[in-house]
């Protein structure tokens, strides 16, 4: 139990350390030399918590080989592998009503996503090292990192759905905090901002999901929500509540807009952020309360999941930024694995989580190494790379191939996994999961291959002058590591291959990757994506999903706030004003009275003694 | 022990400090240190009461003092402290002396073309701001209906010459509005509490709230005087035009003060009045509170989205913030109490430290306004700015500082309101108040997108953070941090509180 | 004969007396008024006099104080009605408003 504080506690206190300490006490002033100095001890603070935290975890590994486990739905890899169980508690919050407990709780799948939340966390720390190497804001940036290690590991161990939920808003903080690194672009501070709301948004209804599920259970723990017996009424509402803030931080439809646009942070951050871990959080704590998710929320999930993961892949074949080309595919991927949650299999979603983990963080940091050289995102102003940068392309090769799910890599097995699930599962809509996925299996392999093709081979574009330096080590370094999860992570669920349907899967993908090859054949100048035709054009631009969300919502929105000032000014402080006005002219009217004519007042006097004298003999 | 003359010192040594100041010794010039001794003071003996301060019964009332003080009227001078009334005790005696500070370090350095606030009657100043914390720390302590009534009239005249005189351009018209409002405000609330006085006998917060002798109309009645005085000071929708304008041209340890505790004011006569002494009213009267309070948080954080000036924006989210604490109120639940409670301290720790950190911007820039602004604010003053990016964050509610607690809690009390309050609209008023939330952190991070980020007009850095200031603001910022970290610190002093005042067994 | 009479006639001439008081413009007038109020007090007060057939003539008493101080107040009067007719070069008593506020000229008059 400790030993989970601990991970918990290590990367938090690194980030503390590294926003509070790194320039202190002589480094104020922002010269090159403080700097180096600065962003050599942050480099340090960041990266040591993280080996010493797996270390942790590795021990954590070994106490739940064995052990009495939760009641987990039958075959998940996770609970066959890692079966042990234990919970602490440090305390309870009270608060007048239902209270909260603050507490952790260790098992498999916790286990297991924090070690991929902390390899993955290590990689990208390493890497930005030398991404951000002169950057003077670095110390700041590998703390939020840390920071956001910190609060995910929250997330994944916390034992109260009340404690998650700081984790959860936390990573949104960081998030925010680290795509808005490089603010003085407009563009990125309103990214940073968009991604924030966005999120909240569905944080919103995930908090209102958490107190219904908390006051029907009577606690906030998992455990005795889950041991609960729940109405399905309030079942079906609480998780459909919930869904919110997945679909939020999952980044699924509709509330994915935010995922392409965070791109405009560091390539590192898409990498950790954007790719692996927080995005995420939404298929793991659906995974985390599988057993009192009813079937029409998984259903609603499953229509969500089918629509993204087919939308998203087309329009990542249409996009020329190669980042946002990457944004798409995961949209794409983290529908997958909601799709298999909602085809009853939260085992193969989540083995597909870790192994799209550890492939899209390889893609996106192999992404890095590609700009950092060529000095542009744009797919058009990239080519015949292979030469020039070996590693970075056999690297993304593999990444690649992983994507589109050939085999050995972890991604074949997982993504036949997936689509397994989806063709076996019980769920009421399993045609359109399954007959969407095989389809977005095609265009994934289209996409991979165009991006491959369209980066590494062909003519070699012209290079801005200021760049073409190549990658350093640090930079390097962990593309290689991650390669290793990447071929060797499918062997641990290899026993559940089903050879025909994994057959038909590679096929359909080949199918994508031979198109999209031909065509390149053809013209190797121009897009592949011109085989959309006309529908080019509504495949980049996301089927105008973002421009429909900023007339119906931006828009209105200030719009109404324009008008709350307006009202605000003339009505309701136009009333406070009013009421002055109003009293003057009572006193206007009452000083009518005072003319200056005496015998006025002489008159008022004669009727005042009438009045008195009338009432004093009637009454 | 008679632990009683704590609450009396609390009172005495602000009125010797203020009283101290009229000696011709000081007609020239007032020692720079002289405020910040006597606020010292005064947060010294308040630390005192927090050490002596008997945690395992915060229901019972301590450091009590019941003298006779007007025989005639049956009027007593009875003081004393429980687990609602230190914290706020505790926060106001802090923020006095952070306001003292800050202005030390500032009649030090001349910077900017920002408006010599300390150079102006200095030793009026010190003196006004005395005589406002006698006030501030008076209304908390007394437990007598006309007593609090007289500590609560207390505050407005030095506020209104802390505006009228050191405040900003139009300072006449917003000090003359926010003076003749809450006093409107005050007149309705002493209405109120006489109706009690005659209808219950006794002006006794204490021995009111233990028994109930009014009958069910003359409490609602008496409810809505009460509520309808404490509103205007909250500030309540649509009673808080004197708000922003009071905000924006008053000086920047005015806007602290005035954010920081004299809405406290408001808030606590609901937790200690309106709500132990008026049961029955409060459950008549609360879907109409709770709705106005709705109203006031998604009404605040759109005027918020279309504000041009800085200070003007934090004012309506002081609107928007103290809805939620309102809503907390109308839940009429242990949780809603408690999260009002919490959110009350809460709000004036962060909008302390917003309004100080306008305050150091408008003084080196020379403006507040947005627009004129411009961005790159963390290009020219980067601790400040990032500063100022906490203050925001905490303002919006994010977890782990101590503005979560007190949304998400009355979000929860909302959730399932006490008695016989109509479920669904109450669960409306949470829907619509989530959405709130999210306003909120809309206008919070366009604000630090428009004011932080960007490039910088004229590249040039200022002087940034100043030890006077850092010294001033650091003890905000961890105690932001350290209530967001440990809620039980705040909800084990007023739960049990509250437990006693709901009557729940 | 009947007390009635010299009453009513008194009540009469009160309420001219009243009347000019409040409606006439000259001052001389009003003063002439108030002396008509006066004697016609004096009348009421000799007629009850009779008819109470009072010992101490109380009535009586009273009428020659009235007189008294009617005609010193006239001579007040008018020495006050000279003086503003020196100064004003009027005694219309609708143009003698220094009691009351200067009334503002209407918002548009000026310029």
């Amino acid at each position: 139990m400790t030993t989970a504080a601990t991970v918990v506690l290590l990367p938090f206190i690194g980030a503390v350390a590294g926003l509070l300490g790194s320039r202190w006490p002589r480094g104020r002033s922002r010269t090159e030399e403080n700097n180096a100095r600065a962003a050599r001890r942050a480099a340090w603070l960041a990266i040591v918590p993280l080996p010493v935290a797996l270390v942790l975890l590795g021990y954590l590994v070994w106490r739940t080989r064995v052990g009495p486990g939760l009641d987990w739905p039958p075959g998940t890899f996770y609970a066959d592998l890692l079966p042990g169980f234990r919970s602490g508690a440090w305390g309870v919050i009270e608060t007048g009503g239902v209270p909260i407990t603050v507490g952790l709780q260790i098992d498999g799948l916790s286990v297991l996503t924090a070690i991929l939340v902390c390899v993955v966390a290590l990689g990208v720390q390493v890497y930005s090292v030398g991404y951000l190497r002169g950057d003077p804001r670095y110390p700041s940036y590998a703390a939020f990192i840390s920071l956001f290690t910190s609060a995910m590991l929250l997330v994944v161990f916390a034992a109260d759905l009340l404690v998650l939920y700081v984790g959860w808003e936390l990573m949104g903080l960081c998030s925010y905090l680290l795509i808005g690194h490089w603010w003085e672009d407009r563009g990125n501070s309103r990214a940073a901002v968009k991604a924030f709301l966005v999120t909240r948004l569905g944080d919103v209804a995930f908090l209102f999901g958490i107190f219904t599920l908390g006051f029907a259970a009577g606690s906030f723990r998992i455990a005795d929500v889950l041991a609960a017996d729940l109405p399905e009424g309030t079942l079906v509402a609480a998780t459909l509540l919930l869904l919110g803030g997945v679909a939020g931080k999952s980044a699924q439809v509709p509330l994915h807009t935010w995922l392409p646009d965070a791109m405009a942070g560091p390539t590192p951050i898409s990498a950790l952020i954007h790719a692996a871990t927080m995005v995420a959080a939404g298929i793991f704590i659906v995974a985390r309360l599988f057993p009192i998710f009813p079937q029409p929320t998984l259903d609603v999930l499953g229509v969500l999941a089918a629509v993204g993961m087919l939308g998203a892949a087309l329009a990542a074949l249409a996009q020329d930024d190669l980042k946002r080309v990457l944004a798409y595919s995961t949209i794409s991927q983290l529908a997958y694995m909601a799709a298999a949650l909602a085809a009853g299999s939260p085992g193969a979603a989540i083995f597909h989580l870790m192994s799209h983990g550890a492939f899209k963080a390889l893609l996106f940091l192999c992404a890095g190494a590609v700009i950092h050289h060529v000095g542009s995102n744009l797919l058009s102003h990239m080519g015949g790379l292979r030469r020039v940068l070996p590693i970075p392309f056999w690297t993304m090769t593999i990444g690649f191939a992983a994507l589109v799910g050939l085999p050995p890599t972890s991604g074949f097995f997982s993504k036949d996994g997936v689509l397994l699930a989806l063709e076996h599962s019980a769920s009421p809509i399993r045609l359109l999961l399954y007959g969407s996925a095989l389809i977005t299996v095609g265009v994934t392999g289209a996409y991979a291959t165009r991006a491959w093709l369209r980066g590494f081979f062909g003519e070699q574009a012209p290079l801005e002058p200021a760049h073409g330096h190549a990658a350093p080590p640090t930079m390097l370094w962990p593309l290689v590591v991650l390669t290793v999860p990447t071929l060797l992570f499918g062997f641990l669920g290899a026993g559940d291959l089903a050879l025909g349907s994994a057959a038909v899967t590679l096929v359909v993908g080949l199918l994508g990757v031979a198109i999209v090859l031909a065509a390149w054949r053809a013209a190797p100048a121009a897009d592949p994506a011109r085989l959309l035709g006309p529908f080019r054009a509504p495949c980049e631009e996301a089927f105008y999903l973002d421009r429909v969300y900023d007339r119906l919502v931006t828009r209105p929105t200030m719009a109404l706030a324009l008008l709350v000032v307006r009202t605000d000014t003339s009505v309701v402080d136009g009333a406070v004003r009013g009421s002055g006005q109003l009293t003057l002219r009572l006193s206007r009217l009452v000083k009518l009275a005072q003319q200056g004519n005496a015998q006025l007042y002489v008159t008022g006097l004669l009727a005042g003694v009438l009045l008195i004298v009338v009432g004093a003999v009637v009454l | 022990m008679n632990s009683g003359w704590v609450l009396v010192a609390l009172l005495a040594v602000p009125l010797a400090g203020a009283a101290g100041l009229l000696a011709p010794a000081f007609a020239g010039r007032v020692p720079r240190l002289y405020g910040l001794v006597v606020s010292g003071l005064a947060l010294g003996l308040a630390a005192v009461a927090l050490a002596l301060f008997d945690f395992s019964a915060p229901q019972r009332v301590q450091f009590e003092t019941d003298l006779a003080w007007i025989p005639g009227l049956d009027l007593r001078f009875h003081l004393g402290l429980d687990g609602i009334s230190l914290p706020l005790v505790v926060l106001t005696t802090l923020l006095v002396f952070l306001c003292f500070v800050y202005l030390a370090g500032r009649s030090a350095a001349p910077d900017g073309p920002g408006v010599r606030l300390a150079g102006l009657r200095p030793r009026a100043l010190v003196f006004t701001l005395l005589v406002l914390e006698l006030g501030m720390v008076g209304t908390f302590v007394a437990l007598d209906l006309l007593l609090f009534f007289v500590f609560f009239e207390v505050v407005l005249i030095p506020m209104y010459f802390l505006i009228a005189i050191w405040g900003g351009a139009e300072r006449r018209a917003a000090a003359v509005k926010f003076i003749l409002y809450t006093l409107l405000g005050s007149a309705v609330l002493l209405l109120g509490l006489l109706l009690i006085w005659s209808q219950a006998g006794t002006l006794d917060m204490v021995a009111l709230a233990a028994a109930h002798p009014m009958t069910r109309s003359a409490q609602v009645l008496a409810f809505l005087a009460v509520g309808i005085g404490l509103a205007v000071k909250t500030p309540m929708w649509p009673l808080h035009t004197w708000l922003p304008d009071a905000h924006t041209e008053a000086p920047t340890v005015g806007s602290v003060l005035l954010a920081g505790v004299l809405l406290k004011m408001g808030t606590y006569g609901f937790a200690r009045i309106a709500i132990p002494i008026l049961p029955e009213g409060a459950a008549v009267v609360a879907p109409w509170l709770g709705a106005f309070a709705v109203v006031g948080i998604v009404y605040g954080a759109l005027a918020c989205l279309a504000q041009r000036d800085l200070k003007r924006m934090i004012a309506y989210s002081s609107v928007g913030h103290m809805g939620f604490v309102l809503l907390g109120f109308a839940t009429l639940t242990p949780v809603g109490l408690n999260a009002a409670l919490f959110g009350n301290v809460a709000h004036g720790l962060i909008t302390g430290l917003l309004f100080f950190l306008a305050g150091a911007i408008k003084e080196r820039y020379g403006t507040a306004d947005l627009t004129e602004l411009g961005g790159g604010l963390l290009t020219r003053l980067p601790y400040v700015g990032s500063l100022l990016t906490f203050a925001c964050v905490a303002s919006l509610g994010l977890p782990g500082l101590a503005g979560f607690w007190g949304e998400m809690l009355a979000l929860q009390g909302a959730f399932a309101p006490g008695g016989e309050l109509s479920r669904p609209l109450y669960l409306t008023f949470m829907t619509v108040a989530g959405l709130g939330a999210v306003l909120t952190a809309a206008y919070f991070l366009v604000m630090l997108s428009r004011v932080t980020h960007g490039v910088a007009a004229e590249p040039v850095r200022f002087a940034d953070v100043r030890r006077a200031e850092l010294v001033a603001w650091v003890p905000l910022v961890g105690l932001t941090v350290l209530f967001g970290l440990w809620p039980g610190g705040l909800l084990g002093l007023t739960d049990p509180v509250v437990q006693v005042v709901l009557g729940v067994p | 004969m009947h007390v009635v009479y010299p009453v009513v006639v008194a009540a009469l001439l009160f309420s001219i007396g009243v009347y000019g008081v409040l409606a006439r413009r000259n001052t001389i007038l009003v003063l002439m008024s108030v002396e008509l109020m006066l004697n016609a007090v004096n009348l009421n007060l000799v007629a009850f006099d009779v008819w109470l057939r009072d010992v101490l003539h109380g009535g009586q008493v009273l009428t020659l104080f009235v007189i008294v101080i009617a005609a010193a107040e006239v001579g007040i009067g008018l020495a006050i009605v000279l003086a503003v007719y020196r100064n004003r070069r009027t005694i219309d008593l609708d143009r003698l408003r220094e009691l009351g506020e200067p009334v503002e000229p209407p918002v548009g008059d000026r310029g």
